[in-house]
């Protein structure tokens, strides 16, 4: 769901002058070699494993290099294109067009095909989309967006070694690592936790350095990070920590399995990463690039803020009765009474309403610059609720309740119900928060002054964010229910 | 064609093909087509067209799949055949296949309408831009006056008028700020910064033009508004002529000094946050003098302040510059308490004669109780440099502070309206002026009558605030031809600060205004400051005189000389 404020990007004007043969040769390139691999990994055939990755790189550099325009864009767009081709593909969309009936393999099917998954993901989604973004950002220039390595790096290093303190100290009362899964028994605890924090910090810096041109705010950082922080999964668990730990690779479902409470740590550790990432960055820029008195907004950041939290927290109220039927339906609602029984009663009801308006005031605060359309708005809104499930019942609730968090694949499996709940909460509390802002918008811009603020929210066609719903928000929700 | 229109008739479209990809379940068709056509009329809609938005519409189509198969094949469709919904993990691992049906589905119905709406663009051109057209202003409001009167009639003008661009909103001012008089005395007295209590016209209004000049005069058969504006890089005069079609006098007034130059000339005024300023600026230079003055009559002369008027705005005054005086000399060691005199003089037999007899005269024992004197029944009848003369007697002193009278503004005599013996224009019980269409008046300047009790309405910011919403709700029943509304307000009470910590209050009670709640001290003066600090526009400002106050608490009152007043 593409916003766009002009018709036509400014970035895309560049596309005329250049040689339009570049990006398909180089796409292919790298496609092939990637589909290579692909096929020496699995063990499967190099001629088709090659074929696939081709024809996949041609295309990505066809029809997808234009949006490339930074190694970080082209990543998102890569793990976001690699996922649609598993769907057709490993998936079985093309056996289910073929034989048109649903077979009742398919489920089996896919999950034999979860290696292909990873192999998409790593092999051509990131490779070609890396390469054909430093082809883009080579190319490209924004004007006001010069990328700042320092800022990157120390933005991105300061978030991921803030992320890797808090998660850190959550996570080592329980002696398990997520970021360290697959590297199998270290000698001692302070070589795990040196490790833990090398891991956090190279995430951080790789986050700097791939997104910064990307991210806008709070919420959306959280977006990328929920995004990034389930590619390291497939990248540094299944993957390179295996490969670090003289492991062979193991991209089957039951290794999935294995390391699905991982797969939470590591999307938690993408929130946090986001979230300290968005904070760090926005003090860089404060401090040492702009200052504002000279373009000072007709209204102060204070009044938004609290307008924010206020539709947010109405916004939340409406999305929570929303979802109270699906809460009641699945059992949620009984546990965050603390009860264990079929009973929910008014306290459930209570607290369940309280803490969707809570939560709805944290929509507010964080994605209030990303409701500049009903359907970008409702986009956010699911991933903000898959992020809330994650955090919720997944780790919080069950912290909350009984002290531990069970991160397995059957917990997770066990949850699936409330889930559908979350997405349904969080499209209803976007749908509000974006009818109250729309509706203040209108009366703002009759004063000619508030325009040119409002474009500047729009975020502009080009940008990876449909790239990144599909990736994070797929699977988000698919990778419980195939690894369950 | 009217966009959502032809973006809906394309998501139709788009949804009815990308329903292809759903007939894998052919005991669905028909429910799969309703929802792919309702689907892709929503995903149209919801989006502003783009050209060649191909990839970004594959993927963010693609995107909807997932929720989409968990709304519709896990919850819907189970719901509506009867059964609960398949969200248990193996019910929904069996409905995997419909997830990939959806992911593909979404894919197709983003490509589809990209598609469709260039080939739209194509053939019937682009999309007409849902931007705001020019309208040509057709009827023009100006507002004379930006006190409470007029700040509050173009708010609710604004929120009135919102997206009617015809019609435009001016206002006119000498200052660019609204004054938020109320507060004025605790600038005198230095417990707040001038400022704090300003907020700045600009900011607030959203779409009304802000002019800032003075009215020369007002042509009312040409419709026009002659303004007096400081412009150039010397600031030499510029005028300039506002046309109008509605216009409304919100002027205020100003203070009447009876006809006696001297005190004109002599006394300081008490209608701006200047004259706040001068005050507390005087006062300080009234005490560096006395530090260095040998003579006890000269000394006694410069530490005598003398207040003419004893309604609100004298009391308030006379209580806070007392308190500043006397909480300021333990800055000046050679001051004794006793040589700080502060009179209050009053033509009547009681201060506060808008509050009731036994709180008039609580403040009265009050303020004496803590220094200030009082000269009831007693007129000034003339002032020279150094001494006030009295009806009977004179006071000796440097410092006289005007607030025994004010009148409306001199603009009105130049206007052959009607007006009553004050000076305000008379209007009727909606605020129009009678008989002169496009005309309306209130606050200060007018003399408005209550439509229920027919008692004339007191010139009160309290009152002020309601006038205007009647008045703006009546200019846009004019404009729009429907029935206006007749002015009808209960006073909801009165509050007056006598000193540090102490006020009066009454206030009606609902539903029985005929009966007042009075009392006095601690409580009222938090009482005042609570309900004044809430009524301050703009949060930004209650925040700053919220710290104001709070810093009183714990330091003395600042001393230092801000302007020259040599």
């Amino acid at each position: 769901m593409p916003e766009a404020q002009s018709r036509i990007s400014p970035q895309f004007g560049s596309s005329f002058s250049r040689p339009v043969w570049i990006e398909p040769l180089l796409g292919f390139a790298l496609g092939t070699s990637g589909g290579l691999l692909q096929g020496m990994v699995l063990r499967t055939s190099l001629l088709s494993g090659g074929l696939l990755g081709a024809a996949f790189g041609l295309a990505f550099g066809l029809f997808f290099a234009r949006r490339a325009t930074s190694p970080g864009a082209g990543l998102i767009w890569g793990l976001g294109s690699s996922f649609l081709l598993w769907i057709l593909t490993a998936g079985g969309f093309f056996h289910l067009a073929g034989v048109a009936r649903y077979s009742a393999m398919m489920f089996q099917d896919a999950q034999g095909h979860f290696s292909e998954l990873v192999a998409y993901v790593l092999c051509l989604g990131m490779p070609v989309g890396v390469g054909l973004g430093i082809r883009g950002g080579l190319r490209s220039s924004r004007p006001g967006k010069k990328f700042a390595w320092g800022r990157a790096i120390v933005a991105g290093g300061f978030a991921g070694t803030l992320g890797g303190l808090i998660f850190g100290n959550w996570v080592s009362s329980g002696n398990y690592y997520p970021l360290l899964v697959g590297f199998g028994e270290l000698s001692s605890r302070r070589v795990t936790i040196s490790l833990h924090f090398a891991v956090a910090l190279l995430i951080g810096v790789t986050f700097g350095l791939l997104f910064q041109r990307d991210v806008r705010g709070y919420g959306s950082c959280m977006g990328w990070g929920l995004g990034f922080g389930i590619f390291w999964w497939f990248f540094g668990p299944l993957t390179l920590l295996r490969l670090a730990a003289g492991l062979p690779l193991d991209w089957s479902a039951e290794q999935g399995t294995a390391v699905f409470g991982s797969l939470v740590g590591h999307i938690l550790y993408g929130l946090i990463l986001g979230v300290a990432y968005a904070t760090i960055d926005k003090i860089w820029v404060r401090l040492f690039i702009q200052s504002d008195p000279l373009n000072r907004e007709i209204e102060s950041p204070g009044l938004h803020v609290l307008r924010s939290l206020g539709w947010g927290a109405v916004a939340g109220l409406i999305g929570g009765l929303a979802s109270l039927p699906v809460m009641i339906a699945t059992g949620v609602l009984p546990k965050v009474a603390g009860v264990d029984t079929s009973f929910v009663g008014f306290r459930g009801l209570v607290i369940h309403l309280s803490v969707s308006t809570l939560i709805g005031m944290t929509y507010g605060m964080l994605f209030r610059n990303e409701t500049t359309s009903p359907g970008s708005s409702i986009a956010w809104g699911w991933v903000f609720g898959l992020i809330w499930w994650y955090l919720g019942p997944m780790t919080l609730m069950p912290l909350l309740l009984t002290g531990v968090c069970d991160w397995s694949a059957d917990a997770a499996s066990a949850l699936l119900p409330s889930l559908l709940g979350h997405l349904i909460y969080g499209a209803v509390t976007a749908l509000i928060f974006f009818l109250f802002d729309h509706r203040y918008t209108r009366s703002l811009l009759l004063d000619p002054r508030t325009s040119p603020r409002e474009l500047r929210r729009l975020r502009p066609v080009g940008t990876p964010a449909p790239a990144l719903w599909l990736f994070a928000l797929s699977l988000g929700v698919l990778l419980p229910i195939l690894l369950g | 064609m009217n966009p959502i229109f032809r973006r809906c008739s394309i998501g139709i479209l788009s949804g009815a093909a990308a329903s292809t990809v759903l007939t894998v379940t052919p005991h669905y068709a028909l429910w799969n087509l309703i929802l792919s056509v309702g689907i892709g009329a929503a995903y149209s809609a919801g989006l502003r067209p783009t050209r060649r938005a191909y990839v970004d519409n594959l993927l963010g189509g693609a995107s909807l799949g997932v929720p989409l198969w968990g709304l519709v094949s896990v919850i819907v469709i189970p719901l509506l055949s009867g059964q609960m919904p398949a969200w248990s993990a193996e019910q929904m691992r069996q409905n995997f296949p419909a997830l990939v049906s959806w992911v593909i589905f979404g894919a197709f119905l983003g490509i589809t309408n990209q598609a469709l709406q260039d080939g739209a663009e194509y053939f019937f051109g682009p999309e007409p831009a849902p931007k705001v057209p020019e309208v040509s202003v057709t009827k023009r409001i100006v507002i004379l006056g930006g006190g409470f009167a007029g700040m509050r009639t173009a708010e609710c003008l604004e929120e009135g008028l919102r997206g009617d661009r015809s019609t435009s909103l001016t206002l006119v001012n000498e200052t660019n700020a609204l004054l938020f008089t109320p507060m004025l005395a605790e600038v005198a007295g230095s417990s707040l910064e001038p400022s704090h209590i300003s907020t700045p016209l600009r900011s607030t209004l959203r779409r009304t033009e802000f002019i800032r000049g003075v009215v020369e005069a007002v042509d009312l058969e040409k419709r026009l508004v002659i303004l007096r504006h400081d412009a150039g890089a010397n600031g030499a005069s510029g005028r300039r002529e506002v046309p109008y079609d509605q216009l409304v006098f919100a002027l205020g007034s100003i203070s009447n000094y009876l006809g006696m130059m001297n005190i004109e000339k002599f006394a300081f005024n008490f209608k701006s946050l200047l004259d706040a300023i001068r005050i507390r600026n005087h006062v300080i230079e009234m005490f560096e003098r006395a530090d260095l003055e040998s003579d006890p009559a000269l000394r006694s002369s410069l530490l005598t302040f003398v207040i003419a008027g004893g309604g609100f705005a004298g009391v308030e005054l006379a209580g806070a510059l007392n308190d500043f005086a006397h909480g300021i000399l333990a800055d000046y060691p050679r001051i004794h308490p006793d040589e700080v005199n502060i009179v209050l003089v009053h033509s009547r037999d009681r201060v506060l004669p808008e509050l009731s007899e036994s709180l008039a005269r609580y403040a009265q024992e009050k303020m004496q109780l803590r220094g200030v004197s009082f000269r009831l029944n007693t007129r000034i009848v003339d002032a020279h440099s150094g001494v006030v003369l009295l009806g009977e007697g004179e006071i000796r002193t440097e410092t006289i502070v005007w607030t025994a009278g004010t009148t409306p503004s001199p603009l009105l005599k130049s206007l052959p309206l009607e007006k009553d013996k004050r000076g305000a224009l008379v209007v009727d019980d909606t605020l129009a002026v009678p008989r002169r269409a496009g005309l309306w008046a209130l606050g200060d300047c007018a003399a408005v009558t209550d439509a229920a009790t027919g008692h004339p309405c007191p010139p009160t910011a309290q009152f002020a605030l309601r006038e205007a919403e009647v008045l703006a709700s009546n200019i846009l029943s004019q404009l729009e031809g429907r029935p206006t509304r007749r002015f009808h307000f209960d006073s909801l009470g009165a509050l007056c600060v006598v000193g540090h910590q102490t006020a009066c209050a009454e206030l009606s009670i609902p539903f029985n205004r005929s009966r007042s709640l009075r009392f006095s001290g601690l409580f009222a003066w938090l009482l005042w400051r609570g309900i004044y600090l809430a009524k301050l526009p703009g949060w930004e400002r209650k925040i700053r005189v919220l710290m104001d106050w709070t810093i009183e608490l714990f330091f003395p009152r600042d001393i230092v000389q801000t302007i020259d007043v040599k």
